[in-house]
């Protein structure tokens, strides 16, 4: 998937300047940047909630920037929520079928294999979640609504997963978990996106990151460059004050 | 249960009730097909509509033109007013589904008015004022049902079915798709669903079931006159579903039930029961917000967790995550 000149304005804000980067299958690219750099935005144009303006998505060589977002969750796009988006009064069952739904709409997309650790069962231990189909969602944790969430973009069998800070109020031990089912999603060959404040995560997972200010792109690289980068560290310390 | 419930009142009660009994448990079953098409557009797709009265006259106009004017076979009727029926808000639908939440409920409030004064004013078609009379009774074939527990049987029939197309409807993927748009539209959009669609189709299958009522009041009362089919009527198709409960079918079940039946009982009461009857429906929505089927599954909890009301709502989160 590649982001060509993306750009957002909102009114005179502008959200998102000239982002272009790709995402490879297999791969987790991380997207960092302080708070309002557009990190959100840029996941929004991805998953067609808002247009790129100007700019253009070409996923899998289709341009697929004027493609509703439903259009493109069909092509194999899954994303989860800052703050969960479940169906709070339906079931688990209801919930995890709705993933599985989109997963049979789209047959014919053959990059996932049926292995073990991508069966329902898998993923629901992986994400340490011990639940009944019955249960409701408001049964589960903050955390638990996260990692279940996950749980469900990946039941899409997605060929590019957008994860918009998903460890963003978890404790250490869920956020292993979430960390196992990026895993799982990489083993399955989808391309992530990491949306995340939480650098350890960042940094130990992804291949490359890109760092946003104010819409703008101001490094990319491996994690070690992005580390010892001065633009990067100005962006989030401020300039000439060296804790 | 309520397979057994349904059952019984089948087999026991053409034959213990009069016939006036009879035609108010008729009147509850076409009204009970009305809250369920509601169920379908609100309880399951969370778009409010008040148009339903208007399309349950829809369907009640086509049959009632079709038999009496073109001497159409009431069988012939009855598939004319339903997919007539489903027509209208397929159309309509396109248009009012670029309105998204309250507004489309608003604008639905302006199709029942439209729709009313149509019935009421388009005097070649619809007769105006005076309705239409001398509506044939339903037959097929050499098959008529006349008498009111004939019809009971009739109408039965078609709660069933629809009960049971509308509890598959809420197990299948389609139903899924209609409950992640109520929830919320933003992520059913981003799990592979046609928000704009799938609102359409929900809309068009509320309209066919209404139709259906329509058809079945038609030939029930062999009369058709607009003030039946009115905007008030919606709102109280709306206070049955909420009475009852909006998340399941027995919902519309109990609530059509005593909205329709209560009266019938506490005939005594006169004028008051309005009173009684507002004041009722207030104090339901306060304390159980979820309807009587929401507050009994709460009761239930309550009973058998024994940590009171207060954990119970606590384990819900009370903020909106979304």
């Amino acid at each position: 998937m590649i982001l060509d000149n993306v750009c957002k304005r909102f009114g005179g804000v502008v959200a998102a300047d000239e982002v272009s980067f790709t995402i490879a299958s297999g791969q987790v690219r991380g997207l960092i940047g302080p708070n309002g750099s557009g990190k959100t935005t840029v996941l929004n144009i991805i998953s067609g909630l808002c247009e790129a303006d100007p700019g253009s998505i070409i996923f899998e060589g289709d341009n697929i920037t004027k493609q509703p977002s439903h259009v493109r969750a069909r092509l194999g796009i899954a994303r989860t929520f800052q703050h969960p988006r479940l169906l709070k009064r339906c079931d688990i069952k209801a919930n995890l079928f709705l993933g599985i739904d989109l997963a049979n709409m789209k047959e014919k997309s053959s990059l996932f294999s049926k292995t073990d650790d991508h069966s329902l069962e898998g993923l629901l231990e992986t994400a340490g979640l011990k639940i009944s189909m019955d249960d409701s969602i408001s049964s589960l944790s903050y955390g638990q609504q996260k990692l279940f969430e996950i749980v469900r973009a990946i039941l899409t069998k997605p060929k590019v997963v957008l994860l918009d800070e998903p460890a963003a109020g978890l404790n250490t031990k869920e956020m292993e978990r979430v960390r196992a089912l990026i895993d799982i999603a990489v083993r399955n060959n989808a391309a992530v996106l990491l949306v995340e404040h939480s650098m350890d995560l960042v940094m130990n997972l992804c291949n490359s990151i890109t760092v946003l200010n104010f819409g703008r792109i101001i490094a990319e690289g491996i994690p070690a460059e992005i580390q010892s980068n001065e633009a990067v560290i100005e962006a989030y310390l401020g300039k000439g004050r060296h804790a | 249960m309520s397979i057994l419930l349904v059952g019984g009142l089948a087999i026991i009660v053409p034959f213990t009730a009069s016939n006036y009994l009879l035609r108010v448990f008729n009147m509850t079953m076409i009204t009970y097909i009305c809250v369920v098409s509601l169920f379908v557009i609100f309880g399951m797709a969370g778009q409010i509509s008040f148009a339903q009265a208007g399309f349950w006259g829809v369907g009640a106009y086509i049959s009632a033109i079709l038999t009496v004017d073109l001497h159409v076979s009431p069988l012939l009727a009855l598939f004319a007013s339903a997919f007539g029926t489903a027509l209208l808000p397929a159309i309509l639908g396109l248009a009012l589904f670029r309105l998204h939440g309250h507004y489309f409920g608003f604008s639905t409030i302006g199709v029942v008015m439209i729709l009313n004064g149509l019935f009421q004013n388009w005097k070649p078609v619809t007769g105006g004022a005076d309705g239409i009379a001398n509506i044939p009774p339903f037959g097929i074939a050499s098959m008529t049902f006349t008498t009111e527990m004939s019809l009971f049987y009739l109408i039965l029939f078609m709660v069933v079915a629809i009960s049971v197309a509308t509890y598959l409807i809420h197990h299948s993927s389609l139903g899924r798709a209609f409950m992640a748009i109520r929830e919320n539209e933003i992520a059913a959009k981003c799990m592979g669903v046609n928000s704009y669609l799938t609102k359409i189709i929900a809309f068009t299958i509320s309209g066919l079931y209404c139709g259906i009522a329509g058809s079945l009041y038609a030939f029930m009362s062999s009369y058709v006159s607009a003030s039946s089919f009115t905007f008030p009527q919606s709102a109280l198709y709306l206070v049955m579903l909420m009475l009852g409960g909006y998340h399941s079918l027995p919902g519309p079940i109990i609530g059509t039930a005593l909205l329709m039946l209560l009266p019938e009982w506490f005939r005594f009461l006169q004028e008051y029961i309005l009173l009684i009857y507002g004041l009722g429906v207030m104090v339901l929505m306060v304390v159980m917000p979820d309807g009587l089927i929401g507050g009994g599954k709460k009761a239930y909890e309550f009973i058998r967790d024994k940590r009171g009301w207060i954990s119970a709502n606590k384990k819900r989160p009370s903020n909106d995550l979304g």
